[in-house]
């Protein structure tokens, strides 16, 4: 058994240090545009780099809370860059807006997820996501090999609607008692407690509201002038990630063998019939029948997000409790990256960066798999909201750029796609936290089912994806 | 993440012993500091704090040399920095009077009769210290082998990791 005291002090050691060391480096970081001098890069190009290795460095290290580093963000590109800069901007320079860097907080994309946090916080207060696991699972019956398969189908359906985290801490409590249960020489220990955030990681990738780099590329990609709707975005995602997560579950069946001939999983909840609940209910049913007919009615996710909020305030079911529960900090964090890349496209701070380097010696395809792999690779060890906040403005201006043919929407996509596919260390995603946190997974588990079903997922993402939706039509 | 204590205040040896031994699931998880009266108690509680480790639960004997079980629990309810502690009476002996006197003016949050089992007794370990946990601002996630796992995620999860990796 390890020792929670020592590791403990230890935590908080390194904590505190990178933290200090954090607010260090990203202090120097930040200084390096205002004194060296940047050729062919505009003064406000020196701003809004220096704005930019800020992000870097904070996001990174965590030296202050995400959700504050946006907003950092957002206050120093308005002092710096905007038409109400308080130091003085060369003329000819277009300057933003201030109050576009603010509207960042009020984005069209943000209302939806806005709308999404309604629906999964509704879902977790009148328990329909027990209830609805208990229904599900029933039909796959008690062999251990079925029941895993359930319960990643279960993940992976409800972390598209819900956040990924909240999902995992739903099913992981249902399944500790599972676990307890199991002989300690058990594999499918380690095999359910690794199936929930492979499916819940996996699942997030299949809508719009699945998980906040969606939100962010689907934001930037309406910034840039290019719409997916909420059903294309489906079309793309959901066929491949279904298969992900059946091959992840023949991979954990092969790696992590049961030697028990039966499981049985006992969910204790029944739906709520209360009006509130009833309410609820028809609420969600509505907004996602909306979501998933947009071609038919053509009134855009972003507004029918709203659907929700308007109702489920209007009726009294959600109070200013619940309004006030809402995953703010999420949104805020989301808005930071949309901040930061106004700022660095407005400044032409993109363009220069691009700039640096001869893409045009590169095949399109190559520059998708390398912003995929290096979206999959930081976040690994950083955030999947704060990666895909950095690689996104840079991303999307060299996809629009003359310097390469490749479509601006699989550059967004692929950035989302490549931060939820990184699922390999314990620190990766929360999910992953979660499932550490029950002492059946070592990092070596969960390290090499990682590694393998991010690259795979990679592979077919950038592979096979392609190649189906040309077949599907939504290319 | 904090360190939290687990503190026995219990005069007889074997005893003492016993209840160590039951504890022993808890071992790894949380520091268990024994003390035979009330007055070592006190020393034992001022040394945690000089390390900065907090008491999450005091599992006391009622009937002891010196100052009695419920007047020391009396005394760290009106502490700030142990006020927070759950408060447990493994006793056979407190009164009426003592008991109720407990409830009022100690916070008490169980009872446990002598003589205990080892499963009922880490039943009410465990719910005390899931209690404690998820009251205090520690990350309740290193806890979920040894308490109440089921609990301890779902709470993790409603915090939404304080904006962190997300």
């Amino acid at each position: 058994m390890y020792s929670i005291e020592r590791m403990a002090r230890r935590a908080r050691l390194v904590v505190t240090s990178r933290r200090r060391l954090g607010l260090v480096l990203g202090a120097v970081a930040f200084a390096i545009p205002f004194v060296v001098d940047f050729p062919d890069l505009s003064e406000p190009g020196h701003r809004a780099m220096a704005v930019f290795l800020l992000a870097i460095v904070f996001w990174v290290t965590e030296a202050i809370p995400l959700f504050a580093t946006a907003a950092l963000v957002m206050f120093l590109l308005i002092v710096l860059i905007s038409d109400q800069a308080l130091w003085s901007l060369p003329g000819g320079y277009e300057a933003p807006p201030f109050s576009s860097i603010y509207g960042a907080l009020a984005h069209p994309v943000l209302m939806l997820f806005l709308g999404g946090f309604f629906l999964a916080n509704g879902a977790a207060r009148f328990g329909l996501d027990r209830s609805l696991a208990r229904v599900v699972l029933r039909p796959f019956g008690d062999s251990p090999k079925m029941i895993l398969l359930g319960v990643m189908a279960v993940a992976a359906t409800f972390s598209m609607f819900m956040s990924n985290t909240a999902t995992t801490a739903t099913l992981v409590a249902v399944i500790l008692p599972v676990i307890a249960s199991l002989e300690p020489g058990d594999r499918l220990r380690v095999a359910l407690a690794l199936a929930i955030p492979i499916a819940a990681n996996i699942g997030g990738i299949g809508t719009p509201v699945g998980t906040p780099p969606n939100a962010i590329a689907l934001a930037a990609l309406t910034d840039a002038g290019f719409e997916i709707g909420f059903l294309r975005w489906m079309a793309m995602a959901v066929p491949l990630a279904a298969l992900l997560v059946i091959g992840a579950w023949l991979l954990l069946v092969r790696a992590f063998p049961p030697s028990c001939a039966s499981v049985s999983i006992r969910i204790d909840a029944e739906f709520d019939r209360s009006p509130a609940a009833w309410v609820f209910y028809a609420t969600f049913a509505a907004t996602v029948a909306l979501w998933l007919t947009e071609p038919l009615h053509g009134i855009p996710a972003t507004i029918v997000g709203f659907v929700p909020v308007v109702v489920l305030l209007g009726t009294g079911v959600f109070k200013a409790r619940d309004l006030q529960a809402i995953q703010w900090h999420i949104l805020w964090l989301v808005a930071g990256g949309l901040a930061l890349g106004l700022g660095v496209t407005s400044t032409g701070l993109d363009r220069w960066l691009i700039g640096l380097v001869g893409w045009d010696a590169l095949p399109g395809w190559l520059i998708v798999a390398l912003l995929a792999l290096v979206a999959t690779a930081m976040s690994t060890v950083i955030s999947n909201s704060a990666a895909a906040n950095l690689l996104m403005p840079i991303g999307l201006t060299l996809a629009m750029s003359d310097a390469v043919a490749v479509d601006p929407i699989r550059v967004g996509f692929m950035i989302a796609i490549g931060a939820s596919l990184a699922m390999a260390l314990p620190i990766s995603t929360p999910p992953n936290a979660i499932a550490y946190s029950t002492g059946t997974v070592s990092t070596g588990d969960m390290l090499r089912t990682g590694l393998v079903i991010g690259v795979v997922g990679l592979v077919m993402f950038l592979g096979v994806g392609p190649v189906l939706w040309r077949l599907l039509g939504v290319s | 993440m904090t360190e939290i204590a687990i503190l026995v205040v219990e005069d007889e040896p074997e005893v003492r012993d016993a209840i160590e031994r039951d504890l022993a699931p808890f071992q790894g998880y949380f520091r268990i500091e024994a003390a035979d009266d009330v007055a070592d108690a006190r020393d034992v509680v001022r040394e945690l704090a000089t390390e900065g480790i907090v008491v999450g639960l005091v599992l006391c004997d009622h009937l002891l040399p010196g100052t009695l079980g419920t007047d020391f629990l009396v005394e760290l309810h009106g502490d700030a920095a142990t006020r927070g502690a759950r408060k447990v009476l493994l006793t056979g002996q407190a009164g009426l009077e003592d008991t109720i006197r407990a409830v009022n003016e100690a916070g008490l949050d169980h009872y446990v009769p002598k003589p205990w089992t080892a499963a009922g007794l880490q039943g009410t370990v465990r719910e005390q210290l899931t209690e404690f946990v998820l009251e205090g601002d520690v990350d309740v996630l290193p806890y979920v082998p040894v308490l109440d796992g089921p609990r301890l995620v779902a709470a993790a999860a409603d915090r939404g990791w304080e904006g962190r990796r997300t």
